[in-house]
């Protein structure tokens, strides 16, 4: 069988979009190999490294598991369109090793801001469990998130 | 991981859309929600490829209601909103937890309650909670439309009472009601986003008055090729007053209703011993609740 095309629009980081990609794509395929957007990570590409992590309609979902067809009409932001004091954070106490898994943690900490402002830490630990550091550098990633929340 | 750059995808505007697909393609396309199981099934070549019917968009498909005492969620409810329902909260305390402990915060707000029904883990964390739910699956193609108790809707691993032509459009419940106390339990080999070793839900009536347990259901998972009630076990407490005696006796019991295989999370023997002791914890934390 031959590549199949289809067109999609949707808005991708605030801005009106339209993409000729296979529908079948994964969002992150779109995203990395066809928008060329490449900030967002492929970890593992079965759901459960986190690094891909994008919002899809303000929530955070896996964009390896998301078809393209799935955001048609939606709203997807990625680590270009999250607030920057995010990242700020991340920099300024040292959160960063690797860095692999940080794009996935930017977004990821930008739906848990969304949806508590000030969190506990056992809110972010609660919440970034679907992110995998292999450094293993979560102590700072969770001063990054409480650094970004000022809390 | 194989490219699936040659696969066609259909977007229906509508539920009876979908169906006059599904009438039209029946066993020639598979139906995707999520997609949280079926995208990476499909990539890791666990499944065959072939084109897809894309559902993700039918938010008719997305509620929970209760009425005239029964709890309804449409298909595509995912398990972020069933978890933090408070319909479900009141109504069914026990599917509220099991909701959250299906993945990552990423799964549970794409994963959808029909998904994991038709998708038939047996470890899938949902089932215990509408087993000791007595759910209801109520299923619709374009000619017809029937409900499966959701004990009879699995006719061995992975094998569903279901057509290609059928989409799982609800699920629904009776009310938890007074008296009832439910508890979710899952043994994973990690804190989030584990697959289970063993899960299970239990669900008891506790007669204030006799102070005896009058009703008990205890659902397990991952121990056999479907989700499995423990008829014994449940036997065994029904008329008990939840003394140690009885736990430890129905804890014992479940290993009648048990098969369960050696894979890479576990031995057969471990989930064995597992079952037993999460049950015998559960139905401790239900006795020392209704001891308050």
């Amino acid at each position: 069988m031959g590549v199949i095309l289809r067109e999609f629009s949707f808005k991708l980081n605030g801005q009106p979009v339209s993409v000729k990609a296979p529908p079948a794509y994964t969002l992150l395929e779109t995203l990395r190999y066809v928008i060329r957007l490449t900030g967002t990570k492929d970890g593992c590409s079965s759901g459960d490294c986190g690094a891909c992590t994008v919002l899809l309609d303000g929530r955070a979902v896996h964009s390896c598991l998301t078809l393209i067809s799935h955001v048609q009409g939606r709203e997807v932001v990625t680590v270009e369109g999250v607030d920057p004091k995010i990242v700020k954070a991340y920099a300024s106490e040292g959160a960063v090793q690797c860095g692999y898994c940080i794009p996935g943690l930017v977004v990821a900490t930008a739906a848990l801001l969304r949806e508590h402002p000030k969190p506990s830490t056992e809110e972010v630990r609660e919440m970034l469990k679907g992110n995998l550091c292999r450094c293993t550098g979560y102590v700072k990633i969770v001063k990054a998130v409480e650094a970004a929340a000022g809390v | 991981m194989r490219s699936l750059a040659d696969v066609d995808v259909l977007s229906p505007a509508s539920v009876d859309e979908a169906l006059e697909i599904l009438h039209q393609k029946a066993g020639g396309i598979k139906i995707v929600a999520g997609g949280t199981d079926l995208i990476v099934q499909m990539k890791h070549r666990i499944i065959g490829k072939t084109d897809l019917l894309n559902i993700y968009m039918l938010d008719e498909l997305r509620y929970i209601r209760l009425e005239n005492g029964s709890v309804r969620v449409g298909g595509l409810t995912d398990f972020a909103t069933i978890h933090k329902s408070p319909v479900v909260r009141t109504a069914a305390p026990v599917l509220a937890e099991a909701a959250s402990t299906i993945g990552s915060v990423q799964i549970l707000n794409k994963a959808s309650i029909a998904g994991n029904i038709v998708n038939a883990s047996p470890a899938a964390d949902s089932l215990p909670a509408l087993y000791v739910l007595e759910a209801d699956l109520h299923l619709r193609s374009k000619a017809s439309s029937r409900t499966v108790p959701i004990r009879d809707f699995y006719k061995g691993y992975k094998k569903l009472d279901m057509r290609p032509d059928e989409l799982l459009v609800e699920v629904s419940f009776k009310q938890v009601g007074d008296g009832y106390l439910g508890k979710f339990f899952k043994h994973g080999l990690r804190q989030g986003d584990a697959i289970a070793v063993v899960n299970g839900a239990v669900l008891l009536k506790w007669d204030a008055s006799s102070k005896a347990v009058s009703e008990a259901r205890i659902a397990l998972g991952a121990v056999a090729p479907t989700v499995v009630r423990a008829e014994k076990a449940e036997a065994i407490l029904v008329g008990s007053r939840l003394e140690e005696t009885a736990i430890v006796n129905a804890s014992r019991a479940v290993q009648e209703s048990i098969s369960p295989i050696d894979d890479v999370r576990g031995s057969a023997a471990y989930r064995r011993e597992m079952s037993t002791n999460y049950v015998y914890m559960t139905l401790r934390m239900l006795a020392e609740m209704v001891r308050k």
